[in-house]
This record gives structure tokens, sequence and C-alpha cells, in this order.
């Protein structure tokens, strides 16, 4: 490029940005690094598109730079943040899930969104789920990031509809060698969808007290223990083994999350179907996976320029332009309201299937007291999968360590 | 090459930074050093000071001030909701309001982290004496394992033989692999569907076993992981004591008709021993403080796996009990202090070196 072209372009660019940010503050224009950590995985290719998302940005602004990590996973970008935060070396921005503004807030490491972006932009479901104390935590980038069901239509033809019809169809499958379903068995993120089928909240009408030593856990506890017992769901499995197995077409269905409906999409085509999770015979009640979605959560003290720079890449990674490049690429629910009322979303009968499986769902709490429900539910909800302690006793070890959690916020 | 030049350069000047400070700082602390001891007090011993001040100032930095801010720390109530700057002084708190007398003061507000770790549960469920048992079972499971693995490789290695050197490459290959790469393979390995293990068992008509749900089972995973990873290291250092052994002894034991076993009780054994006893406190004090493996291997974080280090891991960065979590790794700190002063005491180990 010759040098005068090259200024034209300079320039052009520089009268764009500030046309871009409009009456906000204007861009820094020297060399800028943002370190930029979020939770996305290879796997369904968002770590590329998040990637990717910051190397557009570049191009529009050659001096801004990211560095784009990946801590290792969601709960070690929530440990590290922290590490990070109180070093006094955080990163510039965060892609991550609403239930991290809980801890967060609490320590007073992220900063409020709500004067920063227009939040009227963005879905009301997407943003509940951020809301503490009045104010915002995180500009939503994606709707969703609920559990459903994924099937195998070579050999589930129809869903079940009810937990009565999956009982019903398991030994047909499993006289196929197949695993009629399969499931994360290791978090209590894939819990929570049949404690609300039978009934239960994590918490009282307070949303702080724990509630989890209640018949309606131990009704859930019993079913997955069922389900391990009778071979409906593997032995033992985690995410990958549970992923792959639905893969290789050993397990008929799946329970998943939003996430990977691209890459299923990808692998299976025609043949694979979305539903809701079966609803539960003994109540009735139709399982409620925990809703939320990905969003940007801006660290408390960053500088003037960073910030702006921080501000001004949120608005352009959530633009409608944007929003709808993530749909068609990752098959993820947009949190812009624009973007959410698109063809290309209510056309499509797995986008379709996905967003009827939100309706059912409810917001996943963000607030900190939730850290301990999570933490308390793991190994307890293990135990009884492994046979060390019958569903009432995990249940009431759950609520006794759920509260000890809480005193030791204190 | 541009780009990756691009790519490069920042970090690369970074580290020069880092170096170039790290070089102006020592010439300056030499220069003190210098003018203090040497002018100013004329000492006989600059030079040993000078050679000692870099490394003492060193540790200082990264070692006995991060303790210092640890024993601070474990002092505190730092929490989530009170991070950082917010975490007080328990003796602050009590101070402030109706502070209990005599020893309670002692455990309620000067020491309560200290007293919470040996009366509330250190994780979820479980207590301190639990966790510190099983990790004392850890420890001595996997010494005993290393030390008769490497032994006994280390035995076969020592005589002559075709191939020695391939055999020994070998058998050091485990330590050659970065250790957490090496357990997250074993991890894959004790797969319930894909793992190697469960494999084998299917193909011998045999049931296969939940290696990470059921308690014993991913014990024994542990154990079998960190065997194969020790075992390299003992038969190396066993290897090399059991080479600087003069072969007349044996030769003079042959002569007087002393069988196998009575040549390694009374010879081998004997004369490795200044070798064998630091090897063995080495390792005991590591694999009582290994992390990759008890953490790792235990994917789905049963109590029943961790023992002291990885659950004081839980409970500062899984947990956030920040003040409680500094006062458990003092207490973990403090037995292998004991452990150590206790096994030289009995041994004499250390008389010999600093005659």
């Amino acid at each position: 490029m010759k040098p005068r072209t090259m200024w034209t372009v300079l320039s052009l660019l520089v009268v764009g940005a500030i046309a871009l940010t409009g009456c906000g503050q204007a861009l820094p224009t020297g060399p800028m690094t943002i370190r930029l950590w979020h939770q996305e995985g290879e796997a369904d290719n968002a770590k590329q598109y998040v990637e990717a998302l910051a190397a557009a940005y570049t191009a529009e602004h050659p001096n801004i730079t990211f560095e784009v990590t990946n801590p290792g996973d969601t709960e070690l970008l929530r440990q590290d943040f922290q590490t990070a935060a109180l070093a006094g070396t955080p990163p510039d921005l965060l892609w991550t899930v609403n239930d991290h503004a809980g801890p967060f807030t609490t320590a007073d490491i992220i900063v409020p969104v709500d004067d920063l972006v227009d939040l009227g932009l963005y879905a009301d479901g997407a943003l509940a789920a951020v809301d503490l104390n009045g104010q915002h935590w995180g500009v939503p980038i994606t709707s969703g990031n609920h559990l459903m069901l994924y099937y195998n239509k070579d050999l589930v033809p129809t869903p079940p509809a009810t937990t009565d019809d999956l009982l019903a169809m398991t030994d047909d499958l499993k006289a196929q060698g197949v695993t009629p379903l399969a499931y994360n068995q290791t978090e209590a993120f894939w819990l929570v969808p049949w404690l609300g089928g039978f009934g239960g909240a994590v918490f009282a009408e307070d949303g702080v007290t724990p509630t989890l030593n209640t018949p309606e856990m131990v009704a859930t506890l019993a079913w997955l223990k069922q389900l391990k017992d009778e071979g409906i769901v593997p032995p033992e499995s985690d995410y990958p083994g549970a992923d792959t197995l639905f893969q290789e077409g050993k397990a008929a269905m799946i329970i998943n999350g939003d996430w990977t409906l691209g890459a299923y999409k990808d692998l299976f085509g025609d043949k694979l179907g979305v539903a809701r999770i079966p609803t539960v015979s003994a109540t009735g009640k139709p399982p409620a996976p925990y809703t939320s979605g990905k969003y940007f959560m801006v660290p408390a003290g960053l500088d003037e320029d960073t910030q702006a720079v921080v501000v001004d890449f949120i608005k352009f990674a959530t633009n409608q332009a944007n929003q709808l490049d993530m749909v068609s690429l990752l098959a993820r629910l947009p949190a812009l309201k624009t973007a959410l009322e698109d063809a290309s979303i209510t056309a499509d009968p797995y986008l379709a299937g996905s967003a009827d499986q939100m309706v059912a769902g409810v917001g996943m709490p963000a607030v900190v007291e939730m850290r301990c429900n999570w933490d308390a539910m793991k190994p307890e909800m293990l135990a009884v999968l492994s046979g060390d302690k019958t569903p009432e006793d995990a249940a009431a070890a759950m609520q006794s360590a759920a509260e000890a959690c809480l005193l030791t916020l204190e | 090459m541009d780009r990756l030049l691009a790519q490069l350069l920042p970090s690369l000047t970074e580290t020069l930074g880092t170096i170039v400070f790290i070089i102006v700082a020592t010439a300056l602390i030499e220069l003190i050093v210098y003018l203090v001891i040497g002018r100013i007090f004329k000492s006989r011993h600059l030079l040993v000071w000078m050679l000692i001040a870099p490394a003492a100032v060193g540790l200082a930095i990264l070692i006995v001030y991060p303790l210092l801010w640890e024993l601070r720390l474990s002092l505190t109530n730092m929490s989530l909701r009170r991070f950082g700057d917010k975490a007080q002084y328990f003796w602050v708190v009590c101070a402030a309001g109706e502070a209990p007398k005599g020893l309670a003061w002692l455990t309620e507000c000067l020491f309560k982290n200290y007293a919470d770790v040996f009366r509330m549960p250190v994780l979820k469920q479980v207590m301190f004496l639990p966790v510190f048992l099983r990790t004392v079972a850890w420890t001595g499971v996997n010494v005993f394992f290393h030390v008769a693995g490497g032994m006994g490789l280390a035995l076969l290695l020592n005589r002559p033989m075709r191939g020695r050197g391939v055999y020994r490459a070998l058998l050091i290959l485990p330590w050659a692999i970065p250790q957490v790469i090496a357990v997250l393979a074993w991890r894959g390995e004790f797969h319930y569907e894909y793992g190697y293990f469960n494999i084998i068992l299917t193909q011998l008509g045999l049931a296969p076993v939940e290696w990470m749900s059921n308690p014993l089972a991913n014990f024994t995973a542990m154990v079998a992981t960190n065997v194969w990873l020790g075992v390299p290291f003992m038969m190396v250092i066993l290897l090399g004591a059991m080479q600087s052994i003069s072969g007349e002894y044996y030769e003079a034991a042959e002569i007087d008709g002393a069988g196998g076993y009575q040549q390694w009780r009374h010879i081998t054994l004997p004369l490795i021993q200044p070798v064998l006893t630091p090897a063995i406190v080495l390792g005991t004090i590591w694999t009582f403080n290994n992390f990759n493996v008890p953490f790792f291997i235990n994917q789905n974080e049963l109590e029943s796996s961790d023992i002291l280090v990885t659950a004081l891991y839980r409970a500062a960065f899984e947990y956030n009990r920040y003040g409680f979590a500094a006062a458990f790794a003092f207490v973990i700190f403090i037995l292998l202090l004991a452990y150590v002063l206790i096994y030289i005491a009995l041994t004499g180990t250390l008389k010999e070196s600093t005659r």
C-alpha cells in the first residue's frame, strides 16, 4: 500500500471509529492490548469464534490487539480471575456465565454495566440472570445456555414425552446394544432440571435460603440412581464421555446444553432431533433447566482508555451482524432483541426447539449463595450414584453443607 | 515470519526487561553489601557475604515474604464477602465487640481459623483427622512401592547384561513426561467406557470398575498412577548408589559363602543407606505434598480421595475460605516440619554430612 493511500485509509478508520462510538469517549489511538478471558471450548467452534471476533475488531482498529485466553474451563476462569484480581493483575474483559456475577460482585471485582451500554437493546430474560441488587453485572452475548434433549432419529423416531415413555422404550434400545440416555453425571447442573420436574427448587422464596433437604430432592436423587441402576444411563460418564457416546451413536439420546447444537447439527444433519427433557410422570411437571447465557463482565479498576475500548468491543461483538453470524456459526440463541426476531431463528426447527425448551426453564440464580448450593450438591449427588449414601442421607448432608458454607461466606 | 516476530516481540521484551532488572538489582545488592560489610564493618568474610547476598535476598522475597503474608492472612477473616482489603484481623473484630476471655479469646479471636481446622469440616463433609490419616496412608503406601519397585529394578539393572542402557532409558521414561500430562493420560485410561483397564477387565470377563465414582477404586487409581510416576526416581538414585559399591565386597562375600539375600542384606543395604535415607525423606515429602496425581485423577472431586494439599486447594480456591485455608496450610507445614525433625533426629542423617 502506498503511503498516501494508507493515510487515507487510516484517517477514514479514525473518522469511522469516532462515528461508531458516537457521542461517547473517543477511542485511544496508541497501541493497546486487551486481555480477554473466556471459557469457550474448541469442540463446538466457540473458542475459534471468540478469537475471530477479536481479530475482526483488530482489523477495524489496528492499534488494538487482543490476548484471548481460556484459563481452562468455567470453574478455572472463576478461580483464576479471583486470584488475579486479588493480585492486582486482572484481565481487561471476561466472557463467562451469569452465575459468576454472584462471587464477583460479592468480592467487588467487577463493575455494573448499566451506564456503559444501552441495556434496552437486549432480551429481558438474558438480563434478568445478571440482575443483582438492582444493577446489571454483565452484557448478554447469548440467551439460553439451557439443557435439552437431543436424540438420534435413527434410534429414537419419537422422543419420549414423559419419564414413563422413557422407561418403556429403554429395553428395546438396550437389546440393540445402545445406551438409551447419556448425560454428564459429574455436575449438579444436570440434576437441577429434574429437581424442577419433581417440583423442587434449590432456594426458598427469598432466593438465598437453601432448600436442599426436601422430599423433591430425595425423589430427584432416587430417580438419578434408578436411571443408573437400570442401565438407562452409562454407569459412569463425564461430559466428554457422554458426548462421545452420543456422537458415536452408542447412546440414543443425550441431555446436553444449547451450546452444542451447532456441533450436533453438523454431525447428524437431518438425523438430529431436539426436544424438551421428558416430563416427570410422577408429578406431571416438565423439568426446568437453568437458563442464562454468556455475558461480558467488566473487571473493576480498568483505566479510562481501556474501559472505553472494552465497551466499544462489547458493542461491536453484540451488534446485529455479529449476533446473526454467531447464530449461524454456533446455533446459539442471540441476546440482542432485534436478532432474536430475525427469520433465521424463527424458521429454524432446531433453534425453535431450543427456544421451546428455554421457555420451560428458570433463570439460573446469580447470587453468591448459589455457589454454596453447587458445592453442596455435587459430592452428595455423586455419593448417591456410587451407592455410598441413600438419597435421604445425601439430601440432609447437602443442606447441612450448604448452611455451613453460608457461614463461611460471612 | 513477520507475524511470528510480532507475536514473539512483546514476550521477548518482557523477558528481557525482567532479566535486566535482575542483573541491575543483583549489582545493586552487591554494591550495598560491599559498602556496608566491606567498608563500614571491614569484615574478613566480605566475599562470603557477597556470594550469599543475592540468594538470600531472592529467598527472602520468594519464600520468607509470602510466608509472613500467609501468616498474616491466617489471622484474618478473608472470604468472598471480605475480599482483599476488606479482610480484617479476627482480634480486631473481637476487640470491637464483646471479646471472650481467657482460652476462648485464643480460639475464638486470635487463632479462630486454626481452631476451625480441627473442629469444622475442612471440605464439605470431611473433617481434618480423616484427611490427615488418609494422607499418611497415601504417603506410606506410595513410598513403600516406590522404594520396593525402585530397589527391585535397580538390582536387576545393576549387573552386566546386554542392552542395559536401553532398559534404563525405557524405565526412566515416566520421569521425562511432564507430570500433569502423564496424569491426565492415566485418567483417560481409567475412563469407564474407553479406558484401557476396563477394556482389559471386560475382555477377561470381569466386571468393569467405576474408577471415578467408587471411593476405593479411585484411591487405587491414584496410587497406581503415582507408583508408576515415582518408581523411576528411586531406581535412578538407588542404581547410582549401588554402582558406587566396590565389587570387592561381593567377591569377598562370595568366598565366605554368602548367598544373594545375605549379600543384599549385609553389603548393599548398609552401603546405600546414606543415599536411601534422604531419598526416602524427599520421597515422603513429595508424596505427602503431591498435588497433581490426587487432584487430576479425582475427576469427580470425591472427598474420599482428597489428601491434605488438594483439600487445601479446594478450601482456598473452590470454596473461597482464604483465611481458613492459610491457617490450614500452616498446620500442614508444621506437620511436615515435625516429621522431618523427628526423622533427622532418629536417623542422624544430617550429622554425617555437616561434619
